[in-house]
């Protein structure tokens, strides 16, 4: 008997002592009673002992169901990654970011003639992101810059196979190096002249994955066809694009390795552009320096070879490519092939000691003055070059008074990443031409960008 | 011929390089133990004939839950649950393994067998000998929830059985019978170690209902001298099903020894470790080796009274069901 109920007891006795009748009972009498109402209240105790202990199991059982229900419960998050809320086990995931970037253009010299300096909102993309039923991720990315709402990026990812993800929707076909890389992670305002023969978003299919983890990619898709630098939600003709790439990362994840940040590989894609809309190239600073000709249709096929490496080294960071696009145009009666070829090399050095990757840089330590903190500054250096062959005047399908066949550039700029999500950028860009001028070349175009960039995804 | 040696030579040495194999058992609550012991033998055995070393992790909970986890990802290479229909859950939902998997090992993919008997407190003191003791008012009654417990539902169907042989099959009075006997059950656990320790370790009721190996390993642990086993007049034949995961156990590579592991139980190795857990075995000479251990009583099935596991959990457990018609939660 417990010494919980053996107080009970003695106080049930206690209270119950005076209602004895001492004296008309005999002592057998009264022993009997006694025992008896000993009985009646070690039931009563059992009864309650039992109830308390029921209670007490029961809250036991609910506090352990509460417990698996919190453990189970989603997660919210708000973090320099963005704003997330995530299930218990990672299956369900929804990220909501954002990309604002403000820039502001100052066009200098005779040349800034064709460029008006302006402010403009030159991204505004809100994105949402995440993972459904564990091995589904999506990604859905709108853009309200520069006055117009185009959906830039709306594709569902089928990850179950690491080495054979399958990807559908809207998105970068694998051609580009630098046109794959993230807006955000370029080292430059505006991306470079190979850039230009890319394809910006295309709608279709694609298989990727890892055939050595980190060391081998692959990527092969077939799309509906854009321009160059284009996107575009419809297909216009029966014509496909088929595009592939293989990069290769040999030494990735080697630790001290001097050659763990290499990068190579090359992009290729290939299909019909009959109807297709014709490209338009611009320069630096965003004007277009090269149209076509009234009544020039793409007609035929087109090629696009794209060989891309990078290395980075510590705080330093080297990213060349070079793209060769040979597309067939049409005049009237005159159909031919036209090549256009454009290369850069960058060279990146982040002065206060960051690791340089093909990501921006995590600053050491965040801007916050009080804390002796700076972020992280890096200079940036580019050379470009752009450049379609002589027949694209001498078949009409350019005018050589209006429009260069070439185009060379020279970009400089730092940047100053004051955290994870906050940078400014200072880039100064001249591109010199050759044809466009009513007589001999076009002025140079020489532009100064900033730009202030909040961006978490 | 050549090329299809090298490629198995290869696949071996991918395995063996990459350590031991890893095999993911998921079970219901009470088979701890058991599988302790089956699986310290299974890998001493299969060590010694393939010379591969094998590491075999347990899951517990009760059986439905376990189900749900496995539909919803949890990697079970094989399941060993309480009923059936647990396993069917699998198949149906998540489609892991095909839906003709019961035919796949002897005796209905049940290397064991097993019934639902009482657990009392020393002496008797409510004098319960049989079922209709269990609806008397003022019996503390205690067993876990069916909507989540294997076993659970093995008692459910255990007393609805009873009560429709003691009423002609009268469904209105077995109802009536079960509505009674829940309203005796002051605390519903989620699985049947749950109650044991509701039962045994709390000191909550004056009767659990649960597994015949259950209360014979309560028995043994904490005494004879505080508890007594009770043995109705009658009660279910349960049949805990097991189950190689296909589809888990092929992106696992862990096919063939998962097989190897199921077929184990039902060899006279793992029959005899199934009876020391006390565990029916299906063997007959084992049956016979441990015959005095096994109390005596008349067994039916789910399928002679309930037509099966599909039609029993349709009428009795699913959303609107029988039971949620008779229990009243914080009566």
């Amino acid at each position: 008997m417990s010494q919980q109920r053996k107080m009970w007891i003695g106080l049930a006795l206690i209270v119950s002592m005076p209602s004895i009748p001492a004296r008309a009972q005999s002592a057998d009498q009264n022993g009997r009673q006694l025992d008896q109402k000993i009985q009646e209240l070690q039931k009563q105790v059992d009864e309650l002992d039992q109830r308390v202990k029921i209670a007490e199991r029961n809250k036991e059982l609910k506090d352990e169901e509460a417990a698996t229900r919190a453990k189970n419960a989603a997660s919210a998050t708000a973090d320099t990654g963005g704003f997330t809320i995530k299930s218990n086990d990672g299956d369900f995931l929804l990220k909501i970011g954002a990309d604002l970037q403000v820039d502001n253009r100052a066009f200098v010299g005779d040349g800034s003639a064709l460029g008006a300096d302006t402010i403009l909102l030159r991204r505004v993309r809100p994105t949402f992101s995440g993972t459904v039923f564990k091995y589904v991720d999506y990604y859905f990315r709108p853009d309200f810059g520069q006055g117009t709402t185009v959906i830039y990026d709306a594709y569902l990812e089928l990850k179950y196979f690491r080495a054979a993800k399958v990807r559908v929707g809207k998105f970068k076909p694998p051609v580009g190096l630098e046109r794959l890389q993230s807006d955000d992670d370029t080292s430059f305002v505006e991306r470079g002249m190979p850039t230009l023969l890319a394809p910006s978003r295309d709608i279709g299919y694609q298989i990727s994955g890892d055939v050595v983890p980190q060391r081998v990619n692959y990527s092969v898709g077939v799309f509906n066809g854009v321009p160059d630098n284009g996107l575009s939600d419809v297909a216009v003709s029966s014509h496909r694009d088929y595009a592939a790439r293989l990069f290769l990362t040999p030494f990735a994840g080697a630790a001290g390795n001097p050659l763990s940040g290499l990068g190579f590989g090359s992009g290729i894609s290939s299909g019909g552009v009959d109807g297709i809309a014709l490209p338009a190239y611009k320069t630096f600073g965003q004007t277009t320096f090269f149209t076509f000709a009234p009544g020039v249709g793409s007609a035929g096929h087109r090629t696009r070879l794209s060989p891309q490496g990078y290395y980075y080294l510590g705080p330093f960071g080297i990213l060349a490519e070079y793209t060769l696009t040979e597309e067939g145009f049409k005049k009237g009666l005159v159909q031919r092939d036209i090549a256009f070829r454009a290369w850069q090399v960058a060279a990146t050095f982040i002065v206060t000691g960051e690791k340089k990757a093909f990501t921006s840089p995590t600053p050491k330590k965040s801007f916050d003055p009080a804390k002796h903190g700076w972020g992280a500054l890096e200079l940036a250096a580019r050379v470009g070059d752009f450049s379609a062959e002589k027949g694209i005047y001498t078949y009409g399908f350019a005018n050589s008074a209006t429009t260069p066949r070439h185009a060379h550039e020279v970009v400089g700029g730092v940047n100053w990443y004051l955290n994870r999500l906050l940078r400014i950028s200072l880039d100064y860009g001249n591109t010199n031409f050759g044809g466009g001028g009513a007589v001999g070349n076009r002025l140079s175009e020489r532009v100064l960008i900033t730009r202030f960039q909040v961006n978490f995804i | 011929m050549k090329l299809i040696s090298f490629l198995i030579v290869a696949a071996v040495s991918v395995s063996l390089a990459a350590g031991a194999i890893r095999l993911l058992n998921v079970s219901y609550d009470p088979t701890r133990e058991l599988y302790q012991n089956i699986n310290a033998a299974f890998v001493k055995q299969w060590k010694a004939k393939t010379g591969v070393d094998l590491v075999i992790s347990q899951s517990h909970g009760g059986s439905g839950s376990q189900a749900r986890s496995v539909i919803e990802g949890l990697q079970a290479d094989v399941v060993t649950l309480a009923l059936a229909y647990d396993i069917d859950a699998i198949a149906d939902k998540a489609g892991l393994l095909p839906k003709n998997w019961q035919g796949r090992f002897p005796d209905n993919s049940a290397p064991y067998t097993s019934t639902i008997v009482f657990l009392v407190r020393k002496g008797d003191p409510k004098r319960i000998k049989d079922w209709n003791d269990l609806v008397r008012p003022g019996i503390s009654v205690i067993m876990p929830n069916p909507k989540t417990s294997g076993g659970a539902r093995w008692n459910y169907l255990a007393a609805w059985g009873y009560a429709l042989r003691q009423s002609n099959n009268d469904e209105s009075k077995a109802k009536d019978f079960v509505a009674r006997l829940y309203h005796n059950v002051p605390v519903l656990d989620s699985g049947a170690r749950g109650s044991t320790t509701t039962f045994v370790q709390r000191g909550i009721g004056d009767v659990l209902v649960g597994w015949e190996n259950e209360a014979f390993l309560a028995l043994n642990e904490l005494g004879k001298d505080k508890l007594e086993l009770v043995v109705p007049s009658v009660s279910i034949l349960a049949e805990p099903p097991v189950a190689v995961v296909d589809k888990i156990a092929a992106r696992h590579g862990t096919a063939a020894v998962a097989k190897a592991y199921l077929e184990f139980l039902y060899s006279p190795e793992g029959q005899e470790i199934a009876a020391r857990n006390y565990y029916r075995p299906r063997s007959k000479e084992v049956a016979a080796k441990y015959d005095s251990q096994f109390p005596h009583l008349a067994l039916f099935t789910v399928d002679e009274v309930f037509g099966g596991w599909q039609k029993a959990q349709k009428k009795h457990f699913e959303e609107g069901g029988t039971f949620d018609q008779i229990y009243q939660p914080g009566r």
